[in-house]
């Protein structure tokens, strides 16, 4: 069914593209805004550990569906490319529901720092990687991290992290109070002569915006909230899209493909409704649908000019794919450090975000969200310890509340042939070719990850922990949660995808906003870039596209 | 040691497996989480949990389950000469081990059992084990799990 034409299409409704319809449409434009998700509410998922967005063994909370939707994957070791299915870890699944990720995240609010927009000109590529700068600099994004710490709203204490560049405005809320485990780790630092600080939230720490303040609660990271004090797209910016009237939010309905002209221009998208095919044409299109899903799109929206998908012809769609090369570690301590109380991560270090001697980046460090009964039983043991039988029923009465985890995001280095891309031979419910990943993690990310995970063991120790031991990311998959790079933001149109303003080089009336762009995924949880850099791309695309009305 | 009897089980009313399937499987996960001083796996009805899930989330394991139960039960029976159920708590975790250290076949079956234990025992009472939240009231979370937990 062709439908009326509207200004622009949006596609994913996650934390790119919820900042872009609000922005849209407060700017007077007509937006449709497709989520191949529900709008969720907290009632329907409540505070289950195994059907969450860390544990999903019974199901995806926040979907998609393992029937209708399916992967191919072959990473690090593997010999055999195989189907991998959303409530499977290696699928890599960020969500899929109004607020995508930001719906049920653990909420961590991170600028990036200066050198982690010069990766290339302050560390030079290492052999097999295509290290890159960013088009834009930390200033270029200040205004915009502003404008989403105030917007979305944020805690956190201005001027406490030492490595932060300087900010235009303090947070719009105070931090969140240290956990128990917090103040044993900030008083270790500080011997330590490291710089401790709260870590920023996308959480209330107090009433904002007319939604209450945090009350606490350990179901935190990988739930919805159950007061509406988690900031996702979904409560914030989304629901002031839909009220201006102009954005059509319109959920449950999955992109096909973009359809272009003789001249290559886009004319609408086509989605699916249910079963039913649709066409919605307008007058430029936006790409957010995550760094796995929008690479797809842009790959299966092939025409005479766009032979190899759109925005392909430099063959740059769904390279540099990255996440983080998560390390670390953990600590038994002879006393409670547990205290039960959400979101439980609550203190940072950025002392080895960089400078670090022989290694290229790092990553911030902070302690652990709060770990439920079953992921602590399946995945928080020393090496060698009994998995079950009464030693591992012994371990977990006796170490839950007397131990702490300490982890870092380490940046990767981007790599050319970790990618996504389409098997047309393999097909989803409504017959559109499925994502296909492959790649293997950069040897410098296990490097840098033994690195922060020796830190976070010093750390533990300094606070006392009587056993520790660490964690190394692996060479394999990455992507996950954090997924980005496979639309790189870049000058060059042979060697990147999309412009400073996150156009596509090929095709004028086309956009990417979400995690692709990054050219580098810093040392930290991406979610706030992702939205500073949505806004940064929506203030330049109503310049753009704001004038002539459909 | 006292194992409820298989008449006793399938009045307990399953919905996938057949009650010989229950009382092995109840014989896992007893030596998975085994009672001490706290319940273990067994009171707190993980063999519901996981009947429960075969005919809903797991349901694509429902085929290894049948295949793979007596097959286990039968390679205790000729490493020992007896059959899971036959054996004590001591006497069937050494030949657990045995499995597990890949000594005998059905690690990768085992190892299947052993999470799917730990989801029932760990997970929300709602999903057909840990029964009153005994793992929870074990761990010391009973209060924090039962505020938000999920009984619901």
């Amino acid at each position: 069914m062709k439908l009326d034409a509207v200004d622009a299409v949006v596609i994913g409704s996650g934390a790119g593209g919820g900042v872009v319809a609000k922005e849209l449409a407060t700017a007077g434009l007509r937006v449709a805004l497709l989520e191949r998700g529900r709008l969720q509410k907290y009632s329907e998922t409540g505070h289950d550990e195994l059907r969450s967005q860390r544990t999903t063994v019974l199901g995806n909370a926040f979907g998609p569906d393992d029937e209708r939707h399916v992967r191919l994957i072959q990473v690090g070791d593997d010999k055999e490319l195989r189907e991998t299915l959303p409530s499977e870890g290696s699928y890599g699944n960020v969500a899929a529901c109004v607020g995508g990720g930001t719906f049920s995240f653990g909420a961590m609010a991170w600028r990036f720092l200066e050198k982690d927009f010069r990766m290339r000109s302050t560390y030079g590529a290492p052999d097999g990687s295509t290290l890159e700068d960013w088009p834009v600099t930390y200033e270029d994004l200040e205004p915009f991290y502003t404008k989403a710490e105030w917007e979305i709203g944020v805690s956190g204490k201005a001027g406490a992290n030492p490595f932060e560049p300087r900010r235009s405005k303090p947070y719009p809320m105070p931090a969140l109070p240290y956990s128990k485990e917090g103040t044993v780790l900030r008083a270790a630092a500080e011997r330590l002569k490291w710089h401790p600080f709260p870590i920023p939230m996308l959480i209330n720490s107090v009433a904002y915006q007319g939604r209450p303040g945090c009350i606490r609660c350990p179901h935190c990271v990988g739930f919805a909230c159950e007061v509406n004090a988690k900031n996702s797209t979904a409560v914030t910016v989304i629901a002031q899209a839909v009220k201006t009237g102009l954005c059509d939010l319109r959920t449950e309905c999955v992109a096909k493909e973009i359809l272009t002209d003789a001249q290559g221009r886009a004319t609408g998208v086509a989605y699916f409704k249910g079963r039913e095919l649709m066409e919605q044409p307008c007058r430029f299109v936006v790409v957010s649908a995550s760094a796995t899903e929008s690479p797809r799109l842009l790959l299966n929206s092939k025409s005479r000019l766009h032979p190899k998908g759109l925005g392909n012809n430099h063959d740059w769609v769904g390279r540099n794919l990255q996440g983080h090369a998560y390390s670390g570690a953990y600590g038994l301590f002879r006393q409670e450090v547990f205290d039960g109380l959400g979101p439980a991560a609550s203190i940072a270090v950025c002392d080895f975000n960089h400078g670090n001697a022989g290694l290229k980046g790092g990553a911030m460090m902070a302690n652990e969200f709060i770990r439920l009964p079953y992921l602590f039983a399946r995945s928080v043991r020393p090496p060698g310890a009994p998995r079950w039988g009464l030693g591992h029923k012994q371990f977990q009465r006796q170490q839950y509340k007397r131990c702490a985890g300490i982890k870092g995001p380490v940046q990767e280095m981007p790599v050319f042939t970790n990618r996504v891309e389409v098997d047309e031979r393999r097909k989803d419910y409504w017959g559109i070719p499925v994502a296909k990943i492959t790649g293997k993690r950069h040897p410098h990310d296990i490097e840098a990850g033994r690195f922060i995970a020796d830190r976070a063991a010093e750390w533990l120790k300094e606070a006392g922990a009587e056993t520790v031991w660490k964690t190394v990311a692996g060479k394999g998959s990455t992507g996950g949660q954090h997924q980005a790079g496979t639309c790189r933001m870049g000058v060059d149109a042979k060697t990147s995808v999309v412009d400073r303003y996150c156009r596509v080089h090929e095709t004028d009336n086309v956009y990417v906003v979400d995690g692709s762009v990054h050219v580098t995924n810093g040392g930290f949880n991406p979610s706030l870039t992702i939205l500073a850099t949505a806004y940064w791309a929506s203030h330049h695309m109503v310049k753009q596209q704001g004038k002539v009305k459909a | 040691m006292a194992l409820p009897a298989a008449s006793a089980l399938a009045a307990a009313g399953y919905q996938v497996l057949s009650a010989g399937e229950a009382e092995i499987l109840i014989t896992l996960i007893d030596a998975i989480v085994p009672a001490d001083q706290d319940p273990g796996a067994k009171e707190a009805g993980v063999v519901h949990f996981i009947d429960q899930q075969l005919a809903g989330a797991h349901k694509r394991f429902v085929g290894r389950y049948r295949t793979e139960l007596p097959k286990l039960d039968a390679a205790c029976r000729a490493a020992t000469g007896k059959g899971l159920a036959e054996l004590g708590l001591r006497e069937r975790t050494a030949f657990l081990e045995r499995v597990d250290q890949g000594e005998v076949a059905g690690g990768a079956f085992f190892q299947l059992v052993v999470d799917h234990t730990m989801q029932g025992f760990y997970g929300a009472p709602k999903h057909g084990g840990n029964r009153d939240g005994v793992s929870w009231r074990m761990m010391g979370i009973e209060k924090m799990m039962g505020r938000h937990g999920g009984h619901a």
